[in-house]
């Protein structure tokens, strides 16, 4: 039938060989490209193209402001190589990385295992650490802004209370990266906790129970018999969250801009930076690139390495 | 890439509002009150930055620029609410949000549906192609897309409208998977039934196959429905004209002309804050599990 | 949506497949549905946003004044809202610095930008070369009140790309000294009418931050600069243009400057920022309030902390930037008034745009208000101009105003000024040379150049 061809070539009656599928199911019946193709007009409209365009704009000189390009090679690619702001960019992604997605996965996972416990509140404690992950990003950004303000901000409050100096939270170079892990962390940590969560309600019983008939403690069963159970799951969550660390850009821009001096600066902001602000979208393109790049290799480093396991 | 090769081991139950194995901590009295407090804690520090906007937002500014840790440093107001409705900009940004997150998550699900069923049960050429495709497309970040999707929409002619932030977003490879994965799962024979009486591949679809795959299509949605709502990134590059803007990207990028007033930024981010919030009050278990189901192939 | 329509079309003929060109049909309908849906945006795209459907008549102009300037600039749109003949405004503020300039550009390169935005003077080699601006019709300007002769030839020379005027210019807003008159008085640096006496050398300003530092018995000259991203530039800038060498940013590179004197300027910023009569390592906010707390005789900052330093009670006296070296110079740039890119503007609303371009000026006295010099000259004649105090003390720093060099990555708020700032700090704080700190300025401003100029 129609579904078995191209689009626009209905296919002649006869040469349906209806007759060779089992009685029970016929093999050739089922839907058809017109099923896919609403998804794949805008698949390759709105990804495909954009990924090989993006990939044509890296090797050339196309501007923001100019409509006329012309072809320039590796040029671009020459130039990110040696541009000390892509590598100092690439240095606070990398950073920003470590320091936030170790926490995001031990404070979920801590933050699941008490939940699990069986403590009265559940939907308390649950909307307590999940909420803030479905807060838009500028809200997140706007009540730290607040938090970190530098002269009322709850944050200085505290260190005053407690007799400390001031911090500038946002504003000193040392600080500022560890401010926004902070933010991230209390914002994307219920994500994280989630998945965890349902991890621990699918784990069998039964281990668990054997371990406390032979006599273990809560930490004996908790170190020997429960952690080991959630391995599977620390990895899938490990690698998410190192991906979704190295794409950080949105929280990072509202709230520093990449300042001070350049020291929150991730590298998707350094693309947004030449390639917007600079007018530049051909460079931008290139170092976007090298971010796929590295994207790719992440990701397949971390395949290597689940395959391993399983 | 590593999400995709993951089945979902955690569908199968989602989580219970009682859940917890009370085994965890043994029967002694101290565990239990450490991870009581351990808890308590946790939760207040994830609840803090919360309350003190809310006590922020209820106070004038010159109240709240006081220092001291007290969060009420003045008289409760409204005022800050006030003057952010009376700007409107909060509430025409709202229902920008609206439109856009409703878009997306109509068109989403409507074509990852079918789009899913068709990979999942056609037996057209180019399937098996089409779909690898679409899977390694899971890989690409949609960040990298930002320039030559601007690039494009400048070619098109589409930078600041509608159809610019709406149209990309509507392609989301990993919800076709997982819910090729979900329809993979379900066996053919009531189909086949069907067609065998006659009905159209279409009326298939509707009438079969749908009505199972309720509980994925709403967690699709939810799932679609939050990232659409809360998308920053390429709404913020494409839209310049405010009249355009979603709520995060309004927030973000319109200034006011007194300078940052924080009574008045509390009240616009609680605003904002407030849609899902409810949502989420009313649907917690839904959309935890649709978290829960979808997220370990999303994010 | 989609999903809907095939809901009724449940009548297949029993036991037969459908006949190929039905099930075609349906499925195209079916697809279809899923197009149109994509189709029904089109009237989204065509009309642009929720908000205009009410106001599309507004006219809507951009600028990225908060504060003191954002409120004297609402003053001024209400005052050009009144009368029958006002305007209807729909003002749009954002984020000062980068973010706004990026959005301008992004909007003008997308055809559908505001009708009217404010853009400081030094970054029009930014925009108007690559298309992101159209030009003023001169004509309609004049026919409103406004010409070229309103306004100062070393401002209105950077008006221009390629002989059509892209900017109109609001204000001159200088780098000037702000300093306590009682202090300046006791260390007997006022003429006789009671403004700031002229400096002439470097050795007079240095002397005269030790006289204010005695006085003040904390600091003498104040200037903040750690982490900032133009104050040093400003600074520098200013002196370096009293030496009366050029600075010029050819494209393609190499910058041309004269190291030397660029070397005598870094030393003598360090001699007067030696951490002795004044704390070397303060940041712009810092400065700012000792200055307002009576801990500095002298403040070097831009005009427009004007309304703040008024609320400190000091009594207040303002100066062009003393000249040191060879000539007379003052730092400064100009908010000035421009008409993004828009693919297909209205004549009609066009016209509008100059009408209010001539109008806000008009009203240039409520900006003086800011410290903002008005570049409409007719504003300055005015009696009511020459009381303000002390705006009219530095009325004449844009006739000596220096601006950025022209090109397109240099300007307020640029990339530029940040990396020009980063040597100097470092040679302020003592841990570099001037000479190391010129020798990589030199390196940075040829880095820029070496990059393809994205709008030529």
């Amino acid at each position: 039938m129609t579904t078995t061809t191209p689009l626009g070539a209905p296919a002649p009656a006869g040469e349906r060989p209806l007759a060779a599928a089992p009685p029970g199911r016929s093999r050739r019946r089922g839907p058809g490209l017109l099923f896919v193709l609403p998804f794949a007009v805008p698949f390759v409209l709105f990804l495909v193209w954009p990924v090989v365009q993006g990939l044509w704009m890296s090797l050339t000189d196309s501007s923001l402001a100019l409509r006329d390009t012309s072809f320039v090679g590796f040029d671009n690619y020459a130039e990110a190589f040696g541009d000390p702001d892509v590598w100092s960019s690439l240095g606070n992604t990398v950073f920003f990385t470590a320091v936030s997605s170790v926490p995001l996965v031990l404070v979920a996972l801590v933050m699941a295992l008490l939940v699990h416990s069986g403590l009265a509140g559940q939907w308390v404690w649950r909307l307590s650490f999940f909420v803030p992950y479905l807060l838009p990003v500028t809200v997140v950004t706007l009540i730290w802004t607040w938090l970190y303000q530098p002269d009322v901000g709850l944050g200085n409050e505290l260190l005053g209370a407690l007799g400390l100096e001031p911090v500038g939270w946002l504003s000193d170079e040392s600080v500022a990266m560890w401010s926004v892990a902070a933010l991230t962390v209390w914002w994307t940590v219920g994500f994280n906790f989630l998945l965890y969560l349902a991890a621990l309600q699918s784990l069998p019983t039964t281990y668990d129970e054997a371990a406390a008939l032979d006599g273990a403690g809560a930490w004996r069963r908790l170190w020997s018999v429960t952690l080991p159970q959630l391995r599977r799951t620390t990895v899938l969550v490990a690698m998410l969250q190192i991906l979704a660390s190295l794409k950080v850009f949105d929280q990072i821009y509202i709230l520093t801009k990449g300042g001070p001096n350049g020291s929150t600066r991730p590298l998707l902001e350094y693309v947004y930076d030449v390639g917007f602000t600079g007018y530049r979208l051909g460079y931008a393109s290139a170092v976007s690139y090298v971010f796929f790049a590295l994207v790719i290799v992440v990701s397949l480093a971390q395949l290597r390495l689940f395959r391993q396991e399983d | 890439m590593s999400t995709t090769a993951t089945p979902v081991r955690t569908r199968r139950r989602p989580p219970r509002d009682s859940a917890g194995s009370p085994l965890l901590l043994g029967h002694g009295r101290l565990p239990r009150v450490l991870a009581g407090t351990a808890l308590t804690v946790l939760a207040a520090v994830w609840l803090v930055p919360f309350l003190w906007a809310v006590a922020t937002s209820l106070q004038s500014e010159q109240d709240v620029s006081k220092p001291g840790l007290s969060p009420f440093k003045g008289a409760f107001t409204l005022s800050a609410y006030e003057q952010i409705l009376e700007r409107g900009n909060v509430l025409l940004w709202a229902a920008n949000s609206f439109l856009v997150a409703g878009l997306v998550t109509l068109i989403t699900v409507a074509i990852s549906t079918l789009a899913a069923y068709g990979f999942s049960r056609g037996t057209f050429r180019g399937r098996r192609v089409l779909m690898a495709v679409t899977v390694a497309a899971v890989m690409v970040p949609p960040q990298l897309l930002v320039v030559p999707l601007f690039e494009q929409m400048l070619t098109f002619n589409l930078v600041d409208t509608y159809a610019a932030v709406i149209l990309p977003q509507v392609v989301a490879p990993m919800m076709v998977f997982i819910l090729k994965r979900f329809f993979d799962g379900i066996p053919g024979e009531l189909e086949d039934a069907a067609r065998l009486d006659g009905a159209s591949e279409v009326r298939v679809f509707w009438s079969v196959v749908l009505p199972l795959s309720r509980p994925i299509v709403a967690a699709v949605s939810i799932f679609v429905f939050i990232g659409a709502w809360n998308n920053f990134l390429w709404p913020f590059i494409v839209t310049n004209d405010p009249g355009l803007m979603t709520l995060p990207v309004g927030l973000a990028t319109v200034k006011d002309a007194f300078g940052i007033q924080y009574a008045q930024a509390m009240a616009s981010a609680l605003l904002a804050a407030l849609p899902l919030v409810v949502v989420f009050l009313l649907f917690q278990r839904r959309i935890v599990s649709s978290v829960a189901t979808t997220g370990l192939g999303g994010s | 949506m989609s999903s809907s329509s095939p809901a009724h079309e449940a009548s297949a003929a029993p036991g037969s497949g459908p006949a190929p060109g039905i099930g075609r049909r349906r499925f195209l309908r079916y697809g279809t549905a899923g197009a149109g849906a994509l189709l029904a945006m089109g009237p989204l795209a065509g009309c642009s946003s929720l908000a205009s459907a009410s106001g599309a008549s507004a006219l809507s102009v951009w600028d990225l004044f908060q504060g003191g300037d954002g409120m004297l600039m609402d003053d001024m749109i209400k005052a050009v809202s009144e009368g029958p003949d006002g305007f209807e405004v729909d003002r749009t503020i954002l984020d000062w610095g980068p973010s706004y300039y990026t959005k301008l550009a992004m909007s003008a390169a997308g055809g559908r930008a505001s009708d009217v935005a404010v853009l400081h003077l030094s970054r029009l080699a930014g925009y108007a070369p690559g298309g992101l601006l159209d030009p003023f019709d001169l004509d309609l300007l004049a026919e409103f009140g406004v010409t070229e002769k309103d306004f100062t030839p070393a401002v209105w020379s950077r008006t221009k790309h390629q002989g059509a005027v892209y900017a109109v210019p609001l204000d001159v807003h200088p780098f000037i000294v702000f300093y306590d008159k009682d202090a300046a008085a006791e260390a007997g640096l006022l003429d006789p009418k009671g403004e700031l006496a002229p400096m002439g050398s470097p050795k007079a300003l240095l002397e005269a931050g030790k006289a204010l530092a005695d006085v003040t018995g904390k600091s003498g000259i104040l200037f903040g600069h750690v982490t900032d991203t133009a104050q040093n530039w400003r600074q520098f800038a200013a002196l370096y243009a009293q030496t009366g060498a050029a600075f010029t940013l050819p494209d393609g590179g190499p910058a041309e400057i004269d190291t030397d004197a660029a070397v005598r300027v870094v030393s003598f910023m360090q001699q007067l920022f030696d951490g002795r009569t004044n704390p070397n390592n303060l940041d712009y906010n810092s400065a700012l309030a000792g200055f307002m707390g009576g801990r500095g005789g002298m403040a070097m900052l831009g005009e427009w902390e004007l309304p703040t330093l008024q609320k400190s009670g000091i009594k207040l006296g303002a100066a062009p930037f003393p000249q040191v070296f060879d000539r007379p110079a003052v730092y400064t740039d100009s908010h000035s008034f421009v008409l993004p890119h828009q693919d297909s503007p209205d004549p009609a609303r066009r016209r509008e745009a100059h009408r209010y371009v001539a109008q806000i000026l008009k009203q240039s006295l409520t900006w003086a208000s800011a410290g903002h010099i008005p570049a409409y000259q007719p504003v300055l004649a005015e009696p009511a101009y020459a009381e303000l105090k002390p705006q009219a003390s530095y009325a004449d720093a844009g006739k000596v105003a220096v601006l950025d060099p022209p090109n397109w990555f240099a300007g307020a708020a640029s990339n530029f000024q940040n990396r020009m700032c980063q040597p100097l700090q470092s040679a302020l704080l003592g841990n570099t040379s001037a000479e190391k700190a010129v020798r990589q300025m030199v390196r940075e401003a040829n880095t820029l150049l070496r990059q393809p100029n994205p709008v030529a």
